[in-house]
């Protein structure tokens, strides 16, 4: 099996370059039935994210695929641009590293946020992506499907995906989750409308949170936001008696000074009854008194402490790398073994149906001409005779094929290919 | 099957301890199979231990007519109840370590258990009276929940502490929400009252219909007050009872930590209570010896002559 990458990712080529070489999902296909107009005999899958645009092209011999250069002017030409544009920004590789480099793509070891699960959701998307375009690809196929797998036992055996890295995601799916069992029976209130209110609410939408009010100075923002997850909106004089009934407060305004300090808490706290709080304070300035946190019940985190779980959490998966890589490696090495024995393989059984179509041939014409001269005894003798000689002139260069396939040399291989015309 | 009289208190004290070492190197670090073999631990020791129940229970049936006749079938069955309630969890709440605040317990409650196991067995005459069997039966399904109780309690009160402190929990050393916490506090009181109040009641019955005056404590129709299980109880089953009227009709007394407090101050009213039945011999043929010294502490607790 021969594979080729040609790509660029958030490790060495800017944003610039990465724009230029992005593709939407409805460019993929046509991309890739144009390629194979151009080289019918090749195997192609396209990723494209907003971190990465990496190139698949496989083949059974090196001659059925394109160069490294020509996947680069046919990429560049596609995206109407010049080769020396991206050429200084784009990685190439081949055969193991590039083996080994799709499976660190699809176990996220590659990405900017180590251990993110979004990567293997998009390299399948890729895939099937590939297969839509109509066409037979048993080669990315394989080294598709062992990309999944791999990244399965990476997140089994690994906890590169457990500890979350982003602040929202620490907030909700592990704060609030040792505070609260459910929260969709939980009143979540969200004062203001910024980017992090909404990065919040999204993995508190994932996570069941359904009865989301939110109050903003600005009403038009409130709008927006609560439309966008389903909410309701209330007006900024009405936050005292909302912060009363509220499960789960998030808070993310621009304001310079707190908006929930002593007295207004003082004031609600009775219409509490203690009721467990849980309040996030994701504004800069803070907009809620560090005080609120003494009181009975209620859990405040401001960025600064969910910050600290978040690179805890990014040195935690760091120390999972090696072993990680470990397991990249002894799968690497698995597939590469599996392939090159399927090659070795079939080359094996092509060799093998010729030297036998020739031997039946020899015989058919031999009992010919002997004619009924013979015993039966000893017409199977003869053709026993011809199997031997066929098996023992096989077995020496069989066994060189099979050792040289193992050591991971295709040579041989290509050569018995040649010599014997086998074709691919 | 004379293999199942050899199995022995060690057997599945053991069991249980392995299971804790387990839960407790999972905050350390991480294994695989390790879920499935502490499980399995746990499991062989329920298997051993009802056995051992079973089996020593069936050899003192023959010898004096009475199933679970002492202080140590009932501890050792408490124990087990204890036990499967762990596995339970462990199944429902397989990422919490709470096994290594709940273990501990039952591996108490069999130590508790072997202390008793000197003492003199129930008198035949009580154990096989109804109202007995439902005294202490409600007396061992309370303890049982009242220590779960208690175990839910700390754990609400250590994770409370922590997340107030911003200790952020590690993925290792997790542990149930706390809403979960107090939803299981709460009804482990409730049902704890329930348990109590009836082995409570039906105690004060026994007093008052079954009690025959030769045993040298009191008359028939009369409560030994001087008993100090039984003015324990009562003062515990009080407690208890107020304590949940209180809960009911004021909303914050059901929320958060006053919930946790009021199982954790439960069980250590329990275990005052176990500390007296030990010492008392409650319900056992020792108990008329036993309080005779009782009463000099009764009264000397009650600011009588002594």
């Amino acid at each position: 099996m021969n594979l080729q990458i040609i790509g660029c990712s958030h490790h060495r080529s800017n944003v610039s370059i990465r724009e230029q070489l992005a593709f939407t999902e409805a460019q993929v296909k046509p991309f890739l039935e144009k390629f194979y107009r151009q080289f019918p005999d090749s195997e192609a899958v396209l990723l494209s994210t907003c971190n990465r645009t990496e190139f698949f092209a496989a083949g059974q011999t090196s001659d059925s695929i394109p160069s490294q250069q020509e996947m680069v002017r046919f990429l560049a030409g596609e995206r109407g641009i010049s080769n020396n544009d991206i050429e200084d920004g784009l990685y190439r590789l081949n055969d193991r590293d590039a083996v080994r480099h799709l499976f660190s793509v699809a176990a996220s070891l590659d990405s900017m946020v180590v251990g993110e699960t979004q990567i293997l959701a998009q390299v399948k998307r890729a895939y099937e992506l590939a297969i839509e375009s109509n066409r037979a690809i048993p080669l990315t196929h394989r080294a598709f499907q062992s990309a999944i797998q791999v990244a399965r036992r990476v997140a089994n055996e690994t906890t590169l995906h457990s500890n979350r890295v982003s602040v929202p995601s620490v907030a909700i799916n592990v704060l609030a989750k040792q505070i609260f069992e459910r929260l969709d029976n939980k009143r979540i209130l969200v004062i203001g409308a910024g980017e992090m209110a909404s990065e919040t609410l999204t993995y508190l939408k994932a996570e069941g949170g359904s009865d989301i009010v939110v109050v903003n100075r600005t009403p038009e923002k409130a709008d927006a936001l609560a439309n966008r997850f389903d909410g309701r909106t209330k007006p900024w004089n009405q936050m005292p008696s909302e912060i009363a009934m509220a499960d789960l407060i998030i808070s993310t305004t621009g304001a310079t000074e707190a908006v929930i300090d002593i007295p207004l808490f003082d004031l609600i706290e009775p219409d509490r009854k203690q009721k467990p709080l849980f309040m996030l304070d994701l504004a800069m300035p803070r907009d809620i008194h560090p005080d609120v946190g003494d009181r009975q019940n209620v859990y405040l985190y401001t960025l600064d402490d969910l910050q600290k779980v978040c690179d805890r959490n990014l040195e935690s998966r760091k120390s999972q790398f090696p072993k990680a890589m470990k397991i990249l490696d002894q799968e690497t090495d698995r597939f590469l073994s599996e392939m090159r024995g399927l090659a070795s393989d079939s080359t094996i059984v092509a060799l093998r149906d010729q030297a036998n179509q020739t031997k039946e041939a020899e015989l058919k014409w031999l009992m010919n001409r002997i004619g009924d001269d013979i015993s039966d005894d000893q017409r199977a003798i003869i053709e026993h005779a011809f199997h031997r000689l066929v098996n023992k002139m096989l077995h020496s260069p069989l066994k060189s094929v099979r050792d040289d396939s193992e050591k991971g040399s295709n040579s041989l291989l290509e050569a018995v290919r040649r010599l014997f015309q086998l074709g691919d | 099957m004379d293999w199942l009289y050899k199995i022995t208190v060690t057997c599945f004290a053991a069991s249980y301890s392995v299971a804790l070492v387990l839960e407790i190197s999972r905050v350390f670090f991480q294994a695989r199979f390790r879920q499935a073999i502490r499980i399995g631990f746990v499991a062989a020791g329920l298997f051993a231990h009802i056995v051992y129940l079973v089996m020593q229970n069936r050899l003192e049936f023959k010898a004096s007519g009475i199933w679970m006749g002492s202080w140590f079938d009932w501890c050792l069955a408490a124990a087990w109840l204890l036990a499967a309630a762990y596995l339970w969890i462990a199944v429902r709440q397989s990422q919490s370590v709470i096994g290594v605040f709940l273990l501990p317990m039952v591996l108490a409650l069999i130590l508790i258990g072997y202390q008793f196991d000197d003492q003199a067995r129930f008198s035949a005459h009580e154990a096989r009276s109804v109202w007995n069997m439902v005294h202490g039966g409600s007396l061992l399904l309370g303890t049982t929940v009242v220590v779960l109780g208690f175990v839910f309690g700390l754990v609400y009160l250590f994770q409370s502490r922590r997340l107030k402190s911003k200790s952020i929990p590690s993925r290792l050393f997790h542990l149930p929400s706390l809403e979960w916490l107090q939803r299981c506090c709460e009804r482990s009181l409730i049902v704890s009252v329930v348990l109590l109040g009836i082995g409570f009641i039906s105690g004060v019955a026994i007093n008052l219909i079954n009690r025959p005056a030769s045993d040298g404590v009191a008359e028939s129709g009369t409560i030994a007050w001087s008993d100090p299980v039984i003015w324990s109880s009562f003062v515990l089953f009080g407690w208890l009872l107020i304590s949940q009227i209180i809960n009911l009709v004021y909303q914050p007394d059901r929320q958060g930590r006053k919930v946790a407090y009021i199982v954790v101050t439960c069980a250590l009213f329990l275990m005052l209570e176990l500390g007296l039945v030990w010492w008392t011999g409650h319900a056992t043929t020792d108990q008329v010896s036993c309080l005779a010294q009782s009463q000099v502490v009764t009264d000397f607790l009650i600011g009588g002559s002594t």
